[in-house]
């Protein structure tokens, strides 16, 4: 076994073990904070595949941001803390047969696609990928790029919106 | 590197339309933050926005090329798509005003987020490429959550919003995740590339379940069952006029994304996709008029109805030929004007805290506002489909290519669920005209009846000389 | 990949110390409580009810905005790395990105989402 398959294997079962916390903890609050190794470990398998740019981003975004919201819609919610989750399987048999026929369809698909290969010399030398995400959102993508701050700005207004003081009649929103 | 071969004028003049409508939103937005009690304003530089959007559409319409790298469509289709859902937007404006004033809710954000969605709508209908798309639609949506939370304080509002967002951003996880494999197994986003590699493409199963996943995302936003659950408590708990413009404007963008990524560019036929496309078409037909007609409340009828004419429209799609997609630009124009318009009159005549929406309210209506009685019943023979009618002509050419793609069978049902439809749409007409009832009720809004009458007027010319549309549809298909 | 043996490291080291020490503390510190010891401000005021209540959705807005402007950080930041190369034309697009949620940060701010009172 080589570095890179001890840093893999160490880094799926970070993901794996951490997810299966999340799934059967009956504390909301210990769910979520699972959820934080499971980004984490998710970052770590895209930097294994090169992938740098996403792996930033899964930290700065899901580890950053993500879950310190999933906390907060905890917390903000009364009940949820007291609450029993119900993690309990309802019926087995039938779940088996689908999460297996599931799973065996998603892994042979995978397994038998003829996945795009770039043929370009560039891509195939490049060590890093945020340089050519950098490139191509000021060139091709350049539209893209304008309107995602178009979606920002809708999000923005309409989380203020969804979240301003209600006092409809005096006229001064939020 | 040289910047300028990825942006020129035509890029500029390509996406005119968009650019003026962003620049009018951000200057509504502003004014709507630095001046108090501005709503009046906000609404006009709406109003003017997306006038001056609809001219650089009008004058757009001749060319035809691609602007930033292929990824936006300009003239012709884009073109068109664009002016019916700003004209779309003008009627839903206007409508709005009246209502959010009777209802004492009246906040200039809303006019912005309407703009705002349209400007997602506009990029919906000239994507040349599945990220445009994403994009636009994810504009649109968002838009549209929050309209239809837009009274906060009413619960069935707040029901809508939530409803509509939770299965919402599921929808467009499958969406995007069908994308991802689509990129994953061609290697390009772009619609034109990706048509390029057909039909070699089509021997790998992932790339089919690609165009499944975007086929499941799609049919959520056009309503066709099975992803239809959403529709009748977002529809009759959002704010009637958002209902209005989410009916009318949100459906045609979704069919005009629907046609670009299955139908124009790439010509595709693929059989397994087609007979996808026309069993939805059929259970939506089925499913939608089969639960309007056990319906009391005016809104949910119209939220089943819109599954049904989904259906229809689907047909278009499944036979895959021209005459199918100049059938649903067509049946989208008819659709658009008949709902903003039967959701104009409810608006007028709906009460507080949606009173005065079933067809019990209704009785007697023939009386009380004569014009207004006249108007519905006018969209309703429109959204059955009797001539001369606008909704007759749409459905005739949806039907013709599904004959003409050999899908006879899709036709079929078409018309015979068409039948059954007829029972809950006259069944209001007869409930205005020949039951006794209503109580007086206050003077209603000229600029609401103005804009009804516009839609109403524009149904009927449609319906008369529908070659006024149908020469433009010919000459861009 | 080579580049990021270092910072593998870094996770491996930072475990290793973290567990050894936590228990090592365990078997070598002495452990004597009482319930004195064990009260949530030991000589502060007594806890008069759980610390987990509901939170203000004051607190929601700030989560929301921050992460909306994180987004607005990582399209900064592939931009950043070819800051030269990518010249004028790529600041100027920049600029206009920023400006268009610069735009809404004034709105929130006039608004006065992110008052407090």
């Amino acid at each position: 076994m080589n570095l890179y398959e001890i840093v893999f294997y160490f880094f799926a079962i970070v993901t794996v073990g951490s997810a299966a916390v999340v799934v059967f903890s009956r504390n909301i609050i210990y769910s979520a904070f699972s959820l934080l190794f499971t980004f984490f470990g998710v970052a770590g398998l895209y930097v294994l595949l090169n992938a740098d740019f996403l792996a930033v981003t899964q930290l700065l975004i899901y580890v950053g941001g993500i879950l310190v919201l999933l906390l907060f819609g905890v917390m903000l919610t009364s009940n949820t803390i007291s609450v029993e989750l119900k993690t309990g399987t309802l019926h087995i048999l039938p779940a088996t047969i689908l999460v297996a026929l599931l799973v065996g369809l998603l892994t042979a698909t995978f397994w038998t696609a003829d996945w795009f290969m770039s043929k370009r010399a560039s891509d195939i030398a490049a060590q890093t990928t945020s340089k050519e995400i950098g490139d191509a959102l000021v060139t091709t993508h350049l539209l893209p790029f304008e309107i995602a701050s178009i979606i920002l700005l809708v999000a923005i207004v309409g989380a203020a919106m969804m979240a301003r003081r209600e006092n409809p009649k005096s006229q001064i929103p939020i | 590197m040289d910047m300028m071969e990825y942006f020129s004028n035509a890029d500029l003049v390509g996406s005119s339309p968009i650019l003026a409508l962003g620049t009018f939103s951000l200057i509504a937005l502003l004014v709507n933050s630095l001046v108090k009690n501005s709503q009046k304003i906000v609404f006009w530089v709406c109003v003017a926005g997306v006038v001056v959007s609809l001219w650089f559409a009008f004058d757009n319409f001749e060319l035809n090329h691609t602007a930033f790298s292929d990824m936006l469509l300009v003239g012709g289709y884009a073109s068109f798509y664009s002016i019916l859902f700003l004209v779309i937007t003008l009627f839903a404006l206007f409508l709005s005003v009246p209502y959010l004033e009777k209802e004492e809710y009246h906040l200039g954000e809303y006019y912005i987020l309407i703009i705002l969605s349209t400007i997602g709508m506009m990029l919906m209908g000239s994507a040349g490429d599945l990220i445009t798309i994403f994009l636009g639609i994810e504009i649109m949506s968002v838009a549209f959550y929050v309209l239809a939370g837009y009274f906060r304080t009413k619960l069935s509002s707040n029901e809508s919003a939530l409803k509509y967002f939770l299965l919402g951003a599921f929808a467009t996880g499958f969406l995007l995740y069908g994308i991802a494999l689509i990129y994953g197994t061609t290697g390009t986003t772009n619609l034109i590339r990706i048509a390029a590699q057909y039909p070699q493409a089509f021997m790998d199963p992932l790339h089919l379940i690609g165009w499944g996943l975007v086929l499941i995302g799609f049919s959520f936003k056009v309503a066709a069952v099975p992803f239809h659950m959403w529709v009748p408590d977002v529809y009759e708990g959002a704010p009637t006029s958002v209902t209005a413009f989410m009916s009318t404007g949100g459906k045609a963008a979704a069919f005009s994304a629907f046609i670009l990524a299955f139908s124009v560019p790439m010509s595709m036929h693929d059989p397994k996709l087609t007979m996808v496309i026309a069993i939805l078409a059929a259970a939506s037909m089925l499913i939608g008029n089969w639960f309007g007609l056990s319906q009391t409340n005016l809104k949910r009828m119209l939220a089943y109805s819109s599954i049904a004419h989904a259906g229809y429209m689907l047909i278009g799609i499944a036979s895959g030929t021209q005459l199918g997609q100049q059938g649903i630009t067509f049946y989208l124009v008819s659709y658009g004007l008949t709902n903003l318009g039967a959701f104009g009159v409810i608006a007028m005549l709906e009460k507080e805290n949606g009173k005065n929406l079933s067809y019990e309210d209704y009785a007697g209506l023939a009386r009380t506002k004569p014009a207004l009685a006249a108007l519905l019943s006018m969209f309703m023979f429109s959204l059955t489909g009797i001539p001369p009618f606008a909704g007759f002509v749409g459905k005739y050419y949806l039907f013709a290519s599904a004959v003409q793609s050999n899908l006879t069978w899709l036709a079929i049902l078409g018309v015979i669920t068409s039948l059954f439809s007829t029972y809950y749409y006259l069944r209001i007409v007869v409930y205005m005209y020949f039951r006794e009832g209503g109580e007086e009720l206050p003077p209603l809004s000229r600029i609401s009846f103005a804009t009804v009458v516009l839609s109403g007027i524009g149904i009927v010319v449609l319906g008369i000389v529908p070659s006024l549309i149908l020469d433009v549809l010919k000459s861009m298909f | 990949m080579q580049a990021y043996i270092p910072i593998f490291l870094m996770i491996g080291v930072g475990l290793f110390l973290g567990i050894t020490f936590l228990t090592l503390q365990r078997f070598l510190g002495p452990h004597r409580p009482n319930p004195e010891k064990l009260s949530t401000y030991e000589s502060g005021m007594p806890p008069v009810r759980t610390a987990r209540e509901r939170f203000s959705v004051k607190y929601y807005m700030v989560a929301v905005l921050f992460i909306l402007f994180d987004i607005e950080v990582i399209f900064l930041y592939p931009w950043a790395v070819n800051f030269r190369a990518l010249g004028v034309f790529g600041y100027i697009e920049m600029i206009l990105f920023i400006l268009i949620l610069l735009i809404g940060y004034i709105y929130i701010l006039k608004k006065g989402a992110l008052q407090w009172d």
